[in-house]
């Protein structure tokens, strides 16, 4: 019997050269307001290493984890927050109240309010396109191809391949959010 | 009933009131009308504002105030029966007021209907909007009993009413304890700790509201009545006592071991950017003070009265200390409106007119029940 999808984003931020492509795809792709502290995902400018003339930074792009344990999930007091086919964490705006529990009940900040929907926000690995057959816009429009995107329960798939080969890390495990976004180490 | 003497004082009072209201009024139209996020100074890093620490203020001060009542009518403490049907009014009030403040800072208020169309058990917003529901429910019927003498109701309502004001304020702790991503909120201490806070808060305003109903109607305590507010005074005295113990725990455990998280926020309180808030508002107004004037072998009703209102405005800074100060620590590096590492806050006039307007909301309510309804004991109608 095939087994339901799962899936994951696979993140090599070696490749990162911090241009924000993913952001302003994601912005265009789903609507997401303007102002910088409202973003679907976003890309962290670690602080620099060594010093003048032997310098090094790097970048680390991020977004919602899809975990699988999701802690805003249990937050919602309406559940207006669900789990859709292939583990994607969703938000209903019709049902949401506001109250922003899922905000701070999420250890990687991934949510935020949207204005234009008058509800909470997040990634949501670009459902839409998913239907459709595409993937999701951060991952189509990188061009140095940071994130991968696949089905983990393929083994054959491209993110199943790269985890197998290469070690790899999530964020935050100590907090048992199971989360879905790998980083390559 | 005693006949209240009219006062031009009364007046102003009603009247003052009324401009808060209508200033409340303006301020929350303003802000569903722009949005709340033009209207309040809350933003992705501290999406809880005073909005939510004013909600926690009220609502624990109505469980204090229904734990105190119930030592009179439940655990037969006789005493305490002087001012049940006051502390339970006053409590029905406060969770009125609570309810405003809450109401007013969710975007979407009328999607709560999906509390009921799809509820989520494991919501701690849920147990606690569910459970101060049917509290408030307990409190009308155990206020109506009261009120008609029904003493077989009232001490159902009055048990099942002292029930809910244990679980009640500990499940709004926990909706702060359960939060993992917050380490200053998260683990068990938050609802132990909220109860006790609840105590000391329904012990000052009980206190304030028998001084208050003597001193206005300029009526003279009885050897009952000062007994009463002495004993009162001692429950609140050991309350800020433990009170203190609880806070002083809290801090050593922020800073033992420099956990990320809680380290932060804990600093923020003591040398920071909360520190005013903490040393003045906290520990000097809100224990220290209170502590002493409640302490001294000579104090009088008037330095009882003192000392509780000196409480309260302490567990108001402490629940706007406590709400912010878990939010001041980025989850992420790099979080845009960082300052010093840590996100700010400070409230909008918006927020603030109509927390100013929820408060009022609760006294003028409260005012008028004491001219309208017959809220003595027998006892007291000799007066």
């Amino acid at each position: 019997m095939k087994k339901d999808k799962r899936y994951a984003i696979v993140l090599d931020t070696r490749r990162c050269i911090d241009c924000k492509a993913c952001t302003v795809a994601c912005k265009t792709e789903n609507n997401v307001p303007l102002p910088e502290d409202t973003c679907r995902n976003w890309v962290t400018e670690e602080p620099l290493r060594g010093s003048y003339p032997n310098l090094g930074q790097s970048f680390a792009p991020s977004q919602c984890n899809q975990c699988e344990n999701p802690p805003c999930n249990s937050v919602c007091p309406t559940s207006a927050t669900g789990i859709t086919e292939g583990g994607i964490v969703t938000v209903n705006p019709d049902k949401c109240i506001g109250c922003k529990y899922c905000m701070l009940a999420c250890p990687y900040d991934a949510r935020y309010y949207n204005e234009e929907t008058g509800a909470i926000d997040k990634c949501t690995f670009c459902i839409q396109r998913l239907a459709v057959g595409r993937i999701p816009a951060c991952v189509e429009t990188c061009p140095t191809k940071v994130r991968t995107f696949g089905d983990l329960n393929d083994p054959c798939s491209e993110v199943s391949i790269l985890l197998a080969k290469n070690r790899h890390r999530v964020l935050k495990p100590e907090l048992g959010t199971k989360p879905f976004l790998f980083y390559l180490i | 009933m005693s006949t209240i003497a009219k006062k031009p004082g009364q007046l102003l009072w009603f009247a003052l009131l009324s401009l808060c209201l209508i200033a409340a009024a303006g301020a929350a139209g303003y802000s569903f009308m722009v949005g709340h996020e033009q209207a309040f100074n809350v933003n992705r890093g501290v999406p809880w504002g005073i909005l939510i620490a004013t909600y926690v203020f009220l609502a624990i001060s109505c469980s204090g105030l229904c734990l105190i009542s119930s030592l009179g009518h439940v655990f037969g403490f006789h005493e305490f029966t002087l001012i049940s049907k006051r502390a339970i009014l006053l409590a029905i009030l406060c969770l009125m007021g609570a309810f405003g403040a809450i109401g007013l800072d969710l975007e979407h208020p009328f999607n709560m209907i999906y509390t009921l169309l799809s509820p989520n058990f494991s919501s701690g917003i849920w147990w606690m909007g569910t459970i101060y529901g049917i509290y408030l429910g307990i409190l009308v019927v155990e206020f109506y009993a009261l009120m008609t003498d029904n003493h077989k109701l009232s001490i159902v309502t009055g048990s099942l009413g002292f029930l809910f004001a244990i679980a009640a304020p500990s499940v709004l702790g926990s909706v702060f304890g359960l939060t993992l991503a917050r380490p200053f909120w998260h683990g068990s201490f938050m609802p132990v700790y909220i109860i006790i806070t609840a105590l000391v808060s329904g012990t000052a305003l009980i206190i304030m509201v028998m001084y208050f109903h003597h001193f206005v109607r300029n009526l003279e305590m009885d050897k009952q009545d000062r007994r009463l507010i002495r004993l009162l005074g001692r429950i609140l005295a050991l309350m800020i006592f433990v009170l203190i113990f609880s806070v002083f725990w809290n801090v050593i455990v922020g800073l033992y071991g420099k956990q990320p998280g809680h380290y932060e926020p804990v600093m923020a309180l003591i040398s920071g950017k909360l520190s005013l808030n903490f040393w003045m508002g906290e520990i000097i107004i809100g224990l220290v003070v209170p502590l002493l004037l409640l302490m001294r072998h000579d104090r009088t009703p008037f330095s009882t009265m003192m000392a509780s209102l000196l409480a309260l405005i302490g567990m108001f800074f402490m629940r706007y200390d406590m709400t912010i100060a878990g939010q001041l620590y980025p989850l992420r590096l790099q979080e845009y409106g960082l300052e010093d590492g840590l996100f700010s806050y400070s409230p909008s006039l918006s927020e603030v007119l109509i927390v100013i307007g929820c408060l009022a909301f609760s006294a003028f309510a409260y005012t008028l029940a004491e001219k309208l309804l017959k809220l003595d004991t027998d006892r007291e109608q000799h007066s």
